[in-house]
């Protein structure tokens, strides 16, 4: 990054600290946390170059909320490794053994692999029209437009669908 | 995590409005903070819709491919939590399975065989490398090799892992999944057996629900009964037929006796006597004939020739 993209992003930055900062108090509902994901994003705003300033604002709250989304991931991959060890402690302590492998990637794969099953499980669940209109949207990337055109029904019976699907599947991962 | 609460649809509905919402070049920011800011159910609605769009992005690719592997998406089956009866000194790790449909395609079958006197290695569409032991056959199904069967005998397996790819092996009753890894799978006489040398993988059985978490240095055996065993293998014992030997850890007769058979090209019968017997120990494989009467040695029993060709192990001569 050059210096005056860098002095654009420090001003945007600027300009709208104060709003970021609303924004990550009002997600987290926690101030301490929004404080810390507002230096991380002030980090990251930095290394990465910026679209024009007219979409700026709209770039950096597009940013807090995806760091807000990887912390949530994170906390929930944690909690499902924790779970998984306390299961793990439980049996092997009934047994008197050590747990072999602890490794931390190869949990994580056997958690992502899990959250793959339960995905597919899950999406297989959906009613008909739900499951075919979220599959060509959400899984094959298929536009609103592409997918009311291909199921032969209106763009907003498309967004109904996906609602749907979006109502059930929460319910179903997030147990 | 948040969503176990009872949010009203309602609020669930406007979190998926405003998400649709902040999509839009001109969304409107102001008012979706003064919303989350109203009621603090909004921002619990809003992370778990937000989670939940996540992880379909970040699985979307390996969940496509699944489907295409299924042609279809498929009937549901329902999740219950059973844990396996395991004997042995060592209780698995078990993790919940969610139900998952075999994977089914149209494409025929290909079948690998290896002769009766030697092992023959195949690298599979997928880049698994496999060797089967001599007189072992797998069919391999499915586009990218996604279902391999063992058939009969034993067969190594080393594979790299890929998350996003669905490697299944089965062996009889058992289907081993999330692979990343080296071991060795054997299907004899009705046992079952499989030791992991290396990473580790999940293990279900059409006859319990759940997993069994199988780690490097574990093996686990299923007797023709159905009994299960975990139990701790030096890793590099697993597949050491490889290397010309034959190594058992508490394993069922009926399986080293189906591998003698195997190797030697004999019909072995196993004296009534010993069938519940469990065996220890390595054997020379050689020519494969010293098998049988090593193993003999080391129980301190006698094989007997039988008409035809076959041979007793165990009981009174006669």
């Amino acid at each position: 990054m050059n210096a005056d993209q860098e002095e654009e992003v420090e001003t945007l930055y600027g300009l709208h600290r104060g709003e970021l900062r609303r924004l990550l108090n009002a997600r987290l509902g926690d101030s301490v946390e929004a404080e810390d994901l507002l230096q991380e994003l002030w980090l990251r705003a930095r290394q990465r170059p910026v679209g024009p300033v007219g979409n700026g604002r709209a770039y950096l709250f597009r940013m807090a909320q995806n760091l807000v989304v990887d912390r949530l991931r994170e906390r929930q991959r944690r909690m499902a490794r924790e779970r998984r060890w306390s299961d793990q402690e439980t049996d092997f302590a009934q047994a008197g053994m050590e747990p072999t492998d602890r490794s931390g990637t190869a949990e994580d794969q056997i958690i992502a692999r899990e959250e793959v099953a339960a995905l597919a499980s899950a999406i297989a669940n959906l009613p008909e029209g739900a499951r075919r209109a979220f599959e060509l949207h959400k899984i094959r990337g298929l536009s609103h437009a592409e997918v009311a055109a291909q199921l032969g029904i209106s763009k907003s019976g498309v967004e109904k669908h996906i609602a749907v699907a979006m109502k059930y599947l929460r319910r179903a991962l997030l147990r | 995590m948040t969503a176990q609460s009872n949010l009203d649809e309602r609020v669930i509905d406007e979190a998926l409005a405003w998400q649709a919402a902040l999509e839009r070049d001109d969304a409107d920011w102001d008012g979706y903070m003064a919303w989350l800011e109203a009621d603090p159910r909004h921002r619990e609605a809003f992370d778990s819709i937000a989670l939940t769009t996540a992880m379909v992005e970040e699985h979307k690719d390996a969940v496509g491919s699944l489907f295409d592997v299924q042609g279809v998406a498929a009937s549901p089956r329902p999740q219950r939590r059973m844990r396996w009866a395991l004997g042995g000194g060592l209780v698995a790790a078990l993790v919940l399975a969610a139900g998952l449909p075999l994977l089914r395609t149209g494409q025929a079958p290909s079948v690998y065989a290896a002769d009766t006197d030697k092992s023959r290695a195949v690298t599979l569409a997928n880049g698994a490398n496999i060797l089967l032991s001599p007189a072992s056959r797998i069919v391999v199904h499915g586009k990218d090799a996604a279902r391999i069967e063992l058939a009969s005998g034993e067969v190594y397996f080393a594979v790299r892992h890929d998350p996003s790819r669905m490697l299944t092996v089965e062996a009889g009753p058992y289907r081993i999944t999330d692979i990343g890894t080296r071991f060795s799978v054997n299907l004899s006489g009705g046992s079952f057996r499989i030791g992991v040398s290396e990473g580790a993988v999940s293990i279900a059985s059409d006859k319990a629900d759940g997993q069994v978490r199988l780690q490097a240095g574990q093996q686990l055996t299923g007797g023709a009964d159905g009994h299960l065993t975990l139990a701790p293998v030096a890793a590099s014992e697993v597949g050491s037929w490889r290397e010309g030997r034959l190594s058992y850890s508490d394993a069922p007769l009926a399986l080293v006796v189906a591998d003698i058979s195997r190797y030697s090209g004999k019909r072995v019968i196993v004296d009534p006597s010993l069938e519940t017997r469990h065996f220890s120990g390595t054997l020379v494989i050689g020519d494969g004939s010293r098998l049988l009467p090593d193993l003999a040695t080391v129980m301190g029993v006698a094989v007997h020739p039988q008409a035809g060709g076959a041979l007793r192990l165990g009981g009174a001569d006669r």
